[in-house]
């Protein structure tokens, strides 16, 4: 096991960067950080000096190779527009994202398990039919739309939860939380459960079929005869093995909720990260947009490790070596 | 007395996807005395397993008991809420493969000692220890080690015995046995009924055993019932109904199984013979190009010094496997020789390395008709076509998105001998060659029988006219009566196209019917080799004698 973690912090080091690689020539294609700094009375001397003084009037190659060797002391560089280190930047904005994923995340398995782990085994039951219609819709409802339609059932009528905003925040670790204020959790409720809706619908179907699944098994039937109560063949006979898939598809979930909920973010006004990486890409902050996507590929690369661990914990059949 | 068990004139009905019924079982009576042991035989699909899953309200959603009655000593289980509470309790059930019984994410221990502490009120060490004194009981060495393992870190035979051992825990009155041993070898087969015998005769324990292999109810039951499509064809005292069964059925059931004592020249089971323009023209497209083959006698095929070593794991400590220990023998053209062995002896192996799919230990020379077998060469295609293999698993062999035609000739077409106009009608008159019918063409493998599927794969390995073709246990996966129609058209086929088989068997008795040499293989090494009859009649080596002692007799009841 240890080899396997070794080998694949190895791996993760290339994929670091290449992917370092594709972004910032990427970046260097797409946007001119000069053109949208300067000022409509910049004169083309002005402009000069403004590429100097970024570095951008080097060659991409001696660029690129410049802003590795930064990287490799720690230095992601400063964000063009915030004139501030991208770090703080991204570190400041992270906590609102983690914590709001989270609790969607939660509200998501906590739902979706044992609805699905329900629907699987009451396959003629008329409820059943009903959830599986209404994964599909969840599922498959524009998520801007539906952040727009709480909104309107939440804070405009029902006058519940507010529309958007962190709340109050507790400093914790050097950032700001909302977790632990009853202001923050109600400001966090609407955006995190616009998440979890497609949370629940993928992990009541992914339950459910996996349930359907095993119940055939010949290991299902022979526990039925040994007459263990019910509530055994379902926790430990049943759930230890419909648990990798569900494993794979939050750990993917969870990264990529984390990186890209940038529409709900927007809708709610959620400070997150994917706000700022929207911004960024939006003003061309060059150094913001490179070190964001080297961080969300780091944490891929972690939650994978984590999924990869977790496999071997659920089924001692699978070894790495 | 009360009777252990009392089935009264049981109908048991599936409804179908249509809409429509089907009877599983019908008007089926039993009646079991306490400590008795029962055998259920019949070919697969006649509703045996039904009977044991409707004992313990154990059937699919879509079956329902239309009529009849269930009793174990007087209490009417019929009803599903009734019979939740006996199963594990009054009434254990071993599963037909021990290898998917056993849950495989949990260990052993737990999943012993969940049924302890729900049946027996034990709790901690002293389930742990009547955990332990179980597994002795069942025979398991190093019981108390074994607690902590996973079902796939052990044998088929140990995990078996784990089940009877699970089964047995709360002294249950009653055992279902479900094809206990049909997925075990035949040594290990008759240790482990051997046990559950033991089990029960001390405990008093009565055993329902559902089978096909007429073997092991002579050596088991008190009584045995003949079950037909749902219904009981004939019932009686073992000795009296195996020896001079009554009913039709019954006999051809016993004309199926192959005997050991002398070779058939068919077996007697009524078969489809029909002789048609299309099975005419198949035959003599596989009579074409025979003239070029070895004239027979010659060695065709000849192996010498093949090993094959699978690397340990890395750092795991362990040994590396050796599957195969300079194993060396001759193919002459026109033979069939068996391979006999139990499984991880090695028999495989031997036709993966001569078919190519693996790559044997260096030192390895496979000829054949004087040419080397090495992966890389340039005339590998050729040779593949001259070299052919029959799979043990026809539910598996089948590509299942390919009819059966395409299954049959699509790698003909693409090595180009034949063109892609003409694979229709061959594919047809292949069917008919092998009996089945020529419009069965377009139909997908999941609409035949086990027994149709390896027809077709027998056809497919004939489209190329090999020169010889690897036979891996072609009838283990399929029911004697099958196995016998299955093997009346491989002598058939063998007499009319003069074909060279490699036929791997774990069976002595359809080596027996079948080969005219056979090879004896143990861990990997051929332990004793010769005529067919001299070997299997004559043993010199122990191990063939021990295989042959294994192997569940009629003769002896």
């Amino acid at each position: 096991m240890a080899s396997f973690i070794i080998r694949r912090i190895g791996q993760s080091a290339v994929l670091l960067f290449i992917m370092s690689l594709l972004v910032f020539v990427g970046m260097y294609m797409v946007s001119d950080p000069v053109a949208v700094l300067a000022g409509d009375d910049f004169t083309a001397a002005d402009r000069e000096a403004l590429a100097r003084s970024l570095g951008l009037d080097r060659p991409l190659p001696l660029q690129y190779l410049a802003f590795l060797g930064n990287v490799l002391t720690g230095d992601f560089g400063q964000s063009y527009v915030y004139n501030r280190p991208v770090l703080d930047l991204i570190f400041e904005r992270l906590p609102a994202t983690l914590e709001m994923v989270c609790l969607a995340m939660v509200l998501g398995v906590a739902i979706g398990i044992p609805l699905g782990i329900w629907s699987g085994l009451n396959r003629r039951h008329p409820a059943t039919r009903a959830v599986s219609f209404a994964t599909t819709v969840g599922y498959s409802i524009p998520n801007f739309w539906q952040a727009l339609l709480l909104i309107l059932v939440f804070s405009v009528w029902l006058r519940w939860l507010p529309a958007s905003g962190r709340g109050d925040t507790v400093p914790l670790l050097g950032a700001g939380w909302s977790f632990l204020t009853i202001d923050g959790l109600r400001h966090m409720l609407l955006p995190a459960a616009n998440l979890a809706v497609a949370i629940v619908c993928m992990q009541t179907r992914l339950t459910r079929s996996g349930t359907e699944e095993v119940m055939f098994q010949d290991y299902m039937m022979f526990a039925r005869s040994k007459g263990i109560p019910r509530w055994r063949l379902v926790n430990r006979h049943l759930l230890r093995n419909i648990l990798i898939p569900i494993v794979t598809i939050t750990g993917l979930e969870l990264g990529a909720l984390i990186a890209f909920s940038t529409v709900t973010e927007t809708v709610f006004s959620w400070p997150g990260i994917g706000k700022l990486l929207l911004d960024s890409i939006y003003r061309s902050d060059r150094p913001v947009v490179v070190a964001y996507m080297i961080l969300i590929t780091v944490m891929f690369v972690a939650i994978n490790l984590v999924v990869d661990i977790l496999y071997a914990l659920l089924d001692p059949r699978i070894r790495y070596s | 007395m009360t009777p252990l068990l009392q089935i009264d004139d049981l109908t048991i009905a599936y409804r179908l996807a249509d809409g429509s019924g089907f009877q599983a079982i019908r008007d089926y009576s039993l009646t079991m005395a306490p400590g008795e042991i029962v055998g259920i035989v019949g070919q697969s699909g006649a509703g045996k397993s039904t009977i044991g899953k409707a004992v313990l309200g154990l059937m699919g959603e879509n079956a329902t008991i239309e009529a009849g009655r269930i009793r174990l000593s007087g209490h009417d289980i019929t009803r599903a809420r009734d019979v939740e509470a006996i199963r594990g309790r009054k009434v254990g059930y071993i599963y037909q493969n021990p290898m998917t019984a056993l849950n495989p994410v949990l260990t052993i221990g737990e999943q012993l000692l969940e049924s302890i502490v729900t049946h027996t009120g034990r709790r901690g060490a002293a389930a742990r220890a009547y955990a332990v004194e179980l597994l002795e009981q069942a025979e398991v060495p190093q019981a108390a080690e074994r607690l902590s393992k996973y079902p796939h870190q052990l044998s088929g035979g140990l995990c078996q015995r784990i089940v009877f051992a699970i089964a047995i825990c709360a002294r249950p009155a009653l055992l279902i046995a479900d094809e206990p041993t049909t997925a075990l070898d035949v040594t290990v087969q008759k240790a482990v009924l051997a046990t559950l015998e033991r089990m029960a005769r001390k405990e008093g324990i009565g055993i329902l055993l559902i089978t096909h292999d007429m073997g092991v109810v002579a050596q088991m039951c008190d009584r045995v019932q003949v079950l037909r499509r749902g219904e009981l064809v004939e019932e009686g005292a073992t000795r009296q109904l195996l020896l001079h069964p009554a009913a039709a059925y019954t006999r051809q059931l016993m004309a199926a199984i192959p005997p050991m004592d002398r070779r058939l020249d068919r077996f007697d089971v009524i078969e489809r013979q029909a002789d048609s323009p299309g099975r005419e023209r198949g035959i003599a497209y596989l009579r074409t190009a025979r003239d070029g083959f070895a004239p027979s006698g010659s060695a065709l095929l000849s192996v010498r010094g093949l090993s094959k070593t699978y690397p340990a794991p890395p750092r795991s400590g362990q040994d590396a496997f050796v599957a195969l220990k300079d194993v060396s023998f001759d193919v002459r053209a026109g033979e069939v020789l068996g391979i006999v062995g139990e499984s991880g002896s090695g028999k495989s192996t031997i036709g993966r390395c001569i078919l190519g799919l693996q790559q044997p230990d260096a030192g390895a020379a496979i000829t054949f008709r004087g040419r080397s077998l090495q992966p890389g060469r340039r005339d590998r295609a050729a040779l593949a076509r001259s070299l052919q293999c029959i799979f043990q698993d026809p539910y598996s062999s089948l590509n299942p998105r390919m009819s059966a035609a395409v299954n049959m000739t699509y790698a003909l077409v693409a090595h180009g001998l034949v063109a892609a106009r003409d694979a229709r009608r061959l594919a047809g008159d292949l069917l008919e060659v092998v009996q089945l019918p020529r419009d069965a063409a377009g139909k997908m493998p999941h609409a035949f029988s086990g027994g149709e599927r390896q027809r077709i794969g027998i056809a497919r390995a004939l489209a190329f006219r090999p020169e010889l073709i690897f036979c891996d246990e072609p009838t283990s996966a399929l029911d004697v009566t099958v196995q016998a129609e299955v093997l009346n058209l491989m002598k058939d086929l063998r007499e009319m196209l003069g074909l060279t088989l490699v036929f791997v068997s774990h069976d002595l008795a359809v080596v027996r019917q079948m080969c005219d040499r056979v090879l004896v293989m143990s861990k990997g090494e051929i332990v004793e080799a010769g005529a067919a009859d001299e070997v299997l009649l004559r043993p010199r080596h122990a191990y063939t004698r021990d295989l042959l002692a294994s192997m569940p007799r009629m003769a002896e009841t």
